[in-house]
C-alpha cells in the first residue's frame, strides 16, 4: 500500500492515552465522550489507539483474513475525526487519525474485505450515477436556472433523494436573492460515500465525468449544500480552477440579505466533513445567527459530537447512526434549545431520523435562512 | 502440532461460549482482531505484543466471580483491565490463550461521601470522571501524572500514586473488595466488619497492603474506596530556575518540612515543563536547566501565612524567580489539582511519540546523583544528552525525605534501534540504581523484579508462598514478572 513506511510510523507515534475519547476536560472539568463507535461499542477495537494497533497488526501480516469484528471496528466508525482534533492538541502528530482509517479503509477494500452494504453502495452507483439507486432525476423549475450562469449548485445525491427540502431552500434562496445559477445537466455522485470506504477505484470514473461537467458549464464558483461533496471535491479531485464554496460561505458573503429573525432557540450541529474536515465553523454560525439565538452546546466546533451518519456508518449500522445522533439532540435539548440546526443534508437526515421521539425541530441551515427571506 | 491447534480452537470457542453465557453475547469475543486491539501498550520495545485469546467485558460483580470461577476449574490465565490505559505491559498477556477481563464498563461511582472525604468506585471509572462529581463537593482525588482518562480504583491498587499534588502524601487507598480466583470475596481494612468502609486499619494486618502492588494481581479488585482531598479558592504558583539539581534541594526540603506547598515539582525545561505549562510555543531553552514549580493553597489566613515564608525561602533559595506568562500558572494549577491532560504533550514532544522512563522512589538527598547516573547510562547506550530527562516530586510526609524520581527519555517510538538502546540503558540502569540505593520501584515493570529479588532475601520467598495461597493455579498474569 501506499505510504506504508509513514503510516506504521504514525502508528507506533501513538501512546494509547486515550485523551482521543474525550473533549478537553479543562478547564471545565467535564467528562465528554468524543468518539461515538468507542463508546457505543465499548471494545478497545472501536476506539482509535485500538483500531491503530489493529492497522498495525493487517500491515505486518498478523492479521491474514477478515473477521466480523475486524470488519465493524474498520467500519463501523463515523471517520469524524474527533479523535484527530483532540490528538494534535496534544502531540502535534503529523498524521491524523481519519486519513489513517481511510488509508485502512483502502487496505482492506484492496483484499475484497468489505461489507456487503458498502458493496450495494457501489453497484448502485455504478448504475444509477447516484448512492441512493433512485432512477428518477431531481427536478429543477424549468427556466430557473441560467446555463451562463457563474454560480453551479451541486446539489448532491441526499439533497436530491432524501432530503429534499435542503435542495429546494437552497434554489428558492437563489431566486429570491436574485442570484443567477445552473446546476449540472447530468450530475453524478461526488463518490463520498466511495472514497470514506475505501473504494478509490470505484471513484475514478464519477470525478472525471464531474470534472470535465463543471469545466464545460463554464461556473466560476461551485456551491455546495452538502460538505460530504464539498470536502471530496477540494480532497480527492483535480483542481478545476473553480472555486468552491458551501452554501453558508456563499451566503455570508452576500452580506445583508434582509432576513427576518426568528424567535427560535436554536444549537448549531458542525458537521464533520465542513468544520474539522474544511475548518468551516464561522460562517455557518454568522448565518444561523442571523435567523435564530443560538444557544451553545457543550461540545462544539473541533471537539463536536459527530451526528453518527458519516464513513459508510448509516448505511451499515443503523442502530449506532441513530445513537450517536440521539446523544446529540439530548445535548441540544440540555442546551436549552428548540430545534437543533445543521448544515449538512446527512447530518439532517440521521438527526431527523432520531428526533422522531424527541421535541426537537431538526432543521438545515439554508431551511431557516429560506423561511426568513423576505422577498 | 495442528491437531493440537484445532483442540485449542475448539476449546476457546466453547470458552467463548460459556463467557457469552456469563456476560451476554455481545460483552465476549474470541474475534482476532478484537483481540489484537489488546495486544500491545505504549511498551512496547520492552514487553512484546501478545493477543489475549478472548476478551470478556463484565458489568457487575457477580459476573467477574463467575467468570474468574470458570477460568481457575480450567486454570486459564486472566489479565484485568481497567479504563483501557495502560502502561510497561502490566496488561498485556503473558501466556498463550488468555482471557483479558476488560472491566471498562463497570463505571459506577459508587459513593462520594463528603462528610468522610472519600470515595467509592469501580474499576472502570476514571479520574476526569470521578473529579466531575467531587467538585461539587470541593473536592478532589489525588491525581497520577498519568492521563486522567485511567482508572482511580487500578491507580490506587497498584499502590502509591504520588505526585501531581505533594501534599497528598503517597498512599490513597482505604479499602477494597477483591474477588479471588476461587470465587470468594475479601474485604480489607473497616469493610471487613461493616458496612463503613471508611478505614484502613480494620482488623490484624494491613491486608490492603499486602495484595497491592505484586506483579500480575491477586484477584479482580471489584470496589474501592479512596481518599478525597480539599479544592482551596486561595491558590498562588511559582517558577524558579536552577542549573542544576543540587541547588534546589535545600529550598525543597524547607517547602516540604514546614508543610508550605501543595505541589512542588522539579522538572527539566525541556520535557514536563511543555506539559505544564500547556504549549509548544514557548522558548523552553531559553529558561534556567531545571524549574521548580510550586503551588500554595489553603483556607484564608493559613494561605496567607504559607504563602508568605514560601517567598521568604524563595528569596534565599539560589534560583532565579522566573516571570512567566500568566496563563501558565492556570494550566500547572488545573494539570496538578485537577489531572493530567496537558501533560501528556511529553508524549509529543518533537513529534516522537513515545517515552521510556524508570520510576523509583527514593530520599531528596540522592536527587543530584540519581540524575547524574541516568545521565551517565544514557550517553553510554549512545542516548543523545538532548534525550535525557528527569523530575523530582517530593511526598508529604516528608519521613524519609521522601520524593518520587522519574528518569525519562523521549524518543521516536517507531524507531527500533532507539527501542534497542533503551534495553541497554534499562540493563545497566536497575542494577546501578539497586546498588546506588532507593526506597522502592514505582511500579513492577518488566525486567525490575528479578535483579531486586535477588537482593531481598527471604522476602521473595514469602512473597511467592503469600501469591500461591491466594492463586494456587497462578491463572492472575505474574509470569512474565515473577
Amino acid at each position: 500500500m501506499e505510504r506504508e513506511e509513514e503510516v506504521l510510523s504514525a502508528i507506533h507515534h501513538c501512546v494509547k492515552c486515550k485523551l482521543c475519547s474525550i473533549a478537553s476536560f479543562h478547564p471545565n472539568e467535564e467528562w465528554l465522550p468524543l468518539c461515538p463507535s468507542g463508546e457505543y461499542y465499548g471494545y478497545q477495537a472501536f476506539y482509535a489507539p485500538g483500531k491503530m494497533e489493529i492497522f498495525r497488526a493487517i500491515l505486518e501480516g498478523e492479521i491474514t483474513e477478515p473477521s466480523e469484528g475486524l470488519l465493524n471496528s474498520v467500519y463501523a466508525c463515523t471517520v469524524c475525526g474527533a479523535c484527530y482534533e483532540k490528538c494534535k492538541q496534544i502531540t502535534s502528530v503529523e498524521l491524523g487519525a481519519p486519513d489513517l482509517f481511510e488509508a485502512m479503509r483502502r487496505e482492506l477494500a484492496g483484499k475484497g474485505w468489505i461489507l456487503d452494504e458498502h458493496k450495494a453502495i457501489a453497484d448502485k452507483i455504478e448504475e444509477t450515477k447516484n448512492a441512493y439507486g433512485e432512477k428518477y432525476e431531481y427536478k429543477v423549475k424549468e427556466g430557473a436556472t441560467d446555463e451562463n450562469a457563474d454560480v453551479l449548485y451541486y446539489i448532491g445525491c441526499t439533497a436530491r433523494y432524501r432530503v429534499p427540502e435542503i435542495a429546494d431552500s437552497m434554489l428558492r434562496i437563489f431566486d429570491k436573492l436574485g442570484v443567477k445559477y445552473q446546476v449540472m445537466g447530468e450530475e453524478w455522485c461526488c463518490g463520498s460515500v466511495l472514497f470514506r470506504t475505501g473504494q478509490v477505484e470505484a471513484a475514478k470514473e464519477l470525478v472525471a465525468h464531474n470534472v470535465e461537467e463543471i469545466k464545460k458549464s463554464g461556473a466560476k464558483t461551485v456551491v455546495f449544500t452538502c460538505p460530504g461533496c464539498l470536502k471530496t471535491f477540494e480532497k480527492n479531485y483535480p483542481d478545476m480552477g473553480v472555486e468552491l464554496l458551501h452554501a453558508t460561505q456563499f451566503l455570508t458573503r452576500l452580506g445583508n440579505m434582509n432576513l427576518k429573525k426568528e424567535d427560535l432557540k436554536a444549537a448549531y450541529h458542525d458537521p464533520c466533513h465542513l468544520g474539522r474536515d474544511l475548518g468551516i465553523y464561522d460562517e455557518p454560525r454568522a448565518v444561523l445567527s442571523k435567523v435564530a439565538d443560538i444557544k451553545p452546546m457543550k461540545r462544539e466546533r473541533e471537539q463536536a459530537w459527530c451526528c453518527g451518519s458519516g464513513g459508510g456508518v448509516k448505511s451499515a449500522f443503523d442502530d449506532f447512526a441513530l445513537w450517536s445522533a440521539a446523544e446529540r439532540l439530548k445535548e441540544a435539548k440540555e442546551a436549552g434549545a428548540e430545534a437543533l440546526v445543521s448544515a449538512c443534508p446527512f447530518c439532517k437526515r440521521n438527526l431527523k431520523e432520531a428526533a422522531e421521539k424527541e421535541e426537537l425541530e431538526v432543521y438545515d441551515v439554508v431551511e431557516l435562512v429560506n423561511r426568513c427571506l423576505e422577498r | 502440532m495442528f491437531r493440537e491447534v484445532i483442540k485449542m480452537n475448539e476449546t476457546f470457542s466453547t470458552l467463548v461460549k460459556d463467557l457469552q453465557a456469563i456476560v451476554g453475547e455481545e460483552n465476549a469475543t474470541g474475534d482476532r482482531a478484537i483481540c489484537t486491539s489488546y495486544s500491545r501498550d505504549q511498551h512496547w520495545h520492552f514487553v512484546p505484543a501478545k493477543n489475549p485469546a478472548c476478551i470478556v467485558r463484565p458489568g457487575n460483580k457477580e459476573e467477574v466471580r463467575t467468570v474468574l470461577m470458570l477460568a481457575n476449574t480450567h486454570k486459564i490465565p486472566v489479565i484485568p483491565y481497567s479504563a483501557g490505559i495502560n502502561v510497561r505491559g502490566l496488561t498485556i498477556p503473558v501466556h498463550d490463550g488468555s482471557i483479558l477481563l476488560d472491566l471498562s464498563r463497570m463505571n459506577r461511582i459508587l459513593e462520594i461521601n463528603p462528610d468522610m472525604k472519600t470515595a467509592t468506585v469501580e474499576p472502570g471509572v476514571t479520574f476526569g470522571m470521578l473529579l466531575e462529581q467531587t467538585r461539587k463537593y470541593k473536592l478532589r482525588p489525588a491525581f497520577p501524572d498519568a492521563p486522567l482518562t485511567v482508572s482511580v480504583l487500578a491507580n490506587y491498587y497498584l499502590r502509591g500514586i504520588y505526585q501531581t499534588a505533594a501534599a497528598d502524601g503517597h498512599d490513597h487507598t482505604i479499602s477494597y473488595e477483591m474477588i479471588l480466583p476461587n470465587g470468594e470475596t475479601l474485604k480489607t481494612g473497616s469493610r471487613a466488619l461493616s458496612e463503613m468502609p471508611y478505614f484502613r486499619y480494620g482488623v490484624g494486618p494491613d491486608f490492603a497492603g499486602m495484595f497491592c502492588a505484586h506483579p500480575g494481581t491477586c484477584g479482580v479488585v471489584t470496589e474501592l474506596t479512596a481518599k478525597l482531598y480539599r479544592l482551596y479558592d486561595n491558590r498562588k504558583e511559582y517558577f524558579i530556575g536552577f542549573d542544576d539539581v543540587d541547588t534546589p534541594t535545600k529550598f525543597i526540603y524547607n517547602l516540604m518540612n514546614d508543610e508550605l506547598a501543595a505541589s512542588i515539582r522539579l522538572v527539566d525545561n525541556q520535557s514536563w515543563l511543555k506539559g505544564i505549562f500547556g504549549t509548544f510555543d514557548y522558548p523552553y531553552e531559553s529558561l534556567p536547566k531545571f524549574v521548580l514549580c510550586v503551588l500554595v493553597e489553603g483556607v484564608d489566613g493559613v494561605f496567607e501565612a504559607k504563602d508568605k515564608l514560601v517567598r521568604a525561602y524563595m528569596e534565599e533559595c539560589g534560583g532565579q524567580v522566573l516571570d512567566l506568562p500568566a496563563e501558565f500558572a492556570s494550566t500547572f494549577e488545573h494539570e496538578s489539582l485537577g489531572g493530567a491532560e496537558k501533560s501528556c504533550m511529553v508524549f509529543g514532544i518533537k513529534g516522537r511519540g513515545n517515552y521510556h522512563c524508570i520510576g523509583l522512589y527514593g530520599p531528596l538527598t540522592l536527587a543530584a546523583k540519581y540524575y547524574a547516573v541516568h545521565e551517565r547510562t544514557a550517553l553510554e547506550v549512545g542516548i543523545p544528552q538532548d534525550h535525557v530527562h528527569f523530575y523530582i516530586d517530593p511526598i508529604y510526609s516528608f519521613h524519609g525525605q521522601l520524593c518520587y524520581f522519574e528518569l525519562d527519555v523521549f524518543y521516536d517510538g517507531s524507531d527500533e534501534e532507539f527501542g534497542d538502546k533503551l534495553r541497554n540503558y534499562n540493563e545497566k540502569q536497575f542494577h546501578r540504581l539497586l546498588e546506588l540505593g532507593i526506597y522502592g520501584w514505582f511500579r513492577p515493570y518488566a525486567g525490575i523484579i528479578e535483579p531486586t529479588a535477588e537482593r531481598i532475601g527471604y522476602l521473595a520467598e514469602v512473597w511467592k508462598k503469600f501469591l500461591h495461597v491466594l492463586d494456587p493455579n497462578e491463572i492472575m498474569n505474574r509470569g512474565k514478572l515473577f
